[in-house]
């Protein structure tokens, strides 16, 4: 008996020694974010909720924020309703290449960014959406596209066709059956893959570094990097802050939805 | 019909995804920059950048450096941590598992300039920073980690920020193990360990190796993270090849150099990514 108690706390120690490593960067972040005397080092915080407040009525960062929600905001939707069609299509239509066309999408997936960012840059500029929300938001919804086609068609897959089949001879028509009946019962699927694309998109870094030039149009991400790299005098209280918030909506979406988007990223990496 | 409802999405992936790597093999044919004559009117040169790229010490750094990124974070630290927490957490006498499966999600789901933050203050040099602060209980002198033991440092974060999709993945396929199996190990007189090492490990196989192509393929395109804390210094020591992709094109302007660096890593990746879609055998 003494020695099965003995395991188990050996197993606690580990486990909890593991959850520690992975939780204890964050404390700095989260300190520091209410301290009044913010550095770089670990301490005890004189409390305020200065630097939070400092955010909203800075000339700069609540324009950070804005953006990354109109970035973020805008391609989710895109890619989206794109999938919502494309993914129906996928699921209900047995066409030539169909079954290539699934699997060509998923190794599209594995394309790095870094590896596509050169020709796109030149794209870009070419197209005149260079520094524009419109050529950022364009990327990121196809950079999006693959993986939410796939999560659609198998939302999709799951619901039965007999309740279409039903609406079709009411009188609907083939699109008409979709948007009435199938893409109503999509809807927590559609939830998930919206979550997932948002979160995705909110905290690219490579992407907006490379595609905008002005200071007014940059994302959360660019912000604090700029803001962190003006050596020698970082405002550790405000970036802390900023970093508190930008992390605090990913954070709670998986709190909340954790099974989802937990199978959201591995939709495609495993059997079933 | 099918055309008017999986054309738009074709149409975005094809020209923003599928595009910019055929543009990829042919800027890294030609002599482009961004500025000076190479920028107007770029000439096709063939092959001259792979041969250039091919026989620069300092892009071969880049790519030993890569593979020694992924050597030691993704296929020994994720996939040991991953498979310690994996087998633990699956264990039935073990509570919490939300609590602690939870603390071991956070590295990988808060936004990569964030997890970069939050080390830059973990390993800030000096007597104050938080792990020399840790370290100086058993000892340990204060390092400027970041100056000092860049590679090292950047791989202890990559591991600590890829453990939870080591953890989910392995997760899943012992969970999907029968305990029939194991219970009549157990009753044959095997112990934990041995159950691990002839039961469960032979019978995730697949699983490993899966993990193993899709973080070599995650972990080949690290960026943000590199680039927030060193920005591939100092001395190059953290140059991977993706941060020599972004430095030659837009720092030196040499965008054809950078092309072809990014069609050599596109091509690495490619081959990694069929074996992936192959084997993993997903159903469509």
């Amino acid at each position: 008996m003494a020695r099965a108690a003995l395991r188990r706390t050996g197993i606690y120690f580990v486990i909890g020694l593991l959850s520690v490593f992975c939780v204890v960067p964050f404390a700095w972040v989260v300190l520091a974010s209410v301290d009044k005397t913010a550095g770089l080092y670990l301490e005890l915080p004189s409390l305020t909720i200065e630097n939070f407040r400092r955010f909203f009525s800075d000339p700069t960062t609540p324009r950070l924020l804005f953006n990354s929600l109109l970035i973020s905001g805008g391609a989710t939707l895109l890619a989206l309703v794109l999938a919502l069609f494309g993914g129906y299509a996928l699921s209900r239509f047995k066409f030539f290449g169909r079954r290539t066309l699934m699997f060509t999408i998923l190794l599209v997936r594995v394309v790095p960014a870094t590896a596509t960012i050169v020709p796109l840059y030149i794209m870009m500029i070419r197209l005149h959406l260079n520094n524009s929300y419109t050529g950022l938001i364009l990327v990121e919804a196809a950079y999006q596209l693959p993986l939410v086609l796939w999560l659609m068609k198998g939302f999709f897959d799951s619901i039965p066709v007999e309740l279409e089949e039903a609406s079709w001879i009411d009188g609907c028509s083939r699109l008409g059956g979709a948007v009435r009946i199938v893409f109503p019962l999509s809807r927590p699927g559609l939830g998930a893959a919206a979550l997932f694309t948002f979160i995705n998109v909110w905290g690219d870094f490579l992407t907006p570094l490379v595609l905008l030039q002005s200071a007014e149009k940059y994302p959360i991400s660019i912000g604090m990097f700029r803001a962190f790299s003006a050596h020698n005098q970082v405002d550790w209280g405000l970036l802390t802050a900023t970093a508190v918030l930008y992390m605090v909506p990913t954070v709670l979406l998986y709190l909340f939805a954790r099974r989802y988007l937990l199978k959201a990223t591995f939709t495609g990496a495993l059997k079933g | 019909m099918v055309l008017g409802l999986l054309g738009p999405s074709l149409v975005l992936i094809a020209l923003f995804v599928v595009g910019p790597v055929g543009y990829a093999i042919w800027l890294s044919l030609t002599n482009k920059t961004l500025t000076g004559f190479g920028a107007q009117t770029p000439e096709f040169i063939g092959l001259e950048n792979y041969r250039r790229l091919l026989t620069s010490a300092d892009f071969l750094h880049s790519m030993g450096r890569t593979g020694e990124f992924i050597f030691f974070s993704a296929i020994v630290g994720q996939f040991l941590l991953g498979m310690l927490a994996a087998v633990l957490l699956t264990k039935s006498t073990v509570r919490a598992k939300g609590l602690f499966g939870g603390a071991i999600l956070l590295p990988m789901v808060v936004p990569e300039v964030v997890a970069s933050l939050a080390w830059a203050s973990m390993l800030a040099p000096g007597q104050l920073g938080t792990v020399n602060r840790t370290l100086d209980a058993v000892g340990v002198t204060p390092l400027a980690w970041l100056q000092e033991h860049p590679m090292a440092s950047l791989i202890v974060i990559n591991t600590w920020r890829g453990i939870a999709f080591a953890m989910i993945m392995f997760q899943a396929a012992i969970e999907g193990i029968s305990d029939d199996l194991i219970e009549a190990a157990h009753i044959d007189g095997a112990g934990a360990r041995k159950v691990f090492r002839y039961i469960t490990l032979p019978l995730i196989r697949g699983p490993i190796f899966l993990f193993l192509l899709l973080t070599t393929i995650t972990t080949a395109s690290v960026f943000g993270l590199i680039y927030f804390l060193t920005r591939g210094g100092p001395g190059g020591q953290t140059q991977v090849t993706s941060i020599y992709i972004y430095e030659h094109s837009f720092a030196f302007f040499q965008l054809g150099l950078g092309s072809a660096a990014s069609v050599i890593m596109l091509v690495v990746v490619l081959v990694l990514g069929l074996t992936y879609v192959r084997l993993a055998r997903v159903e469509v």
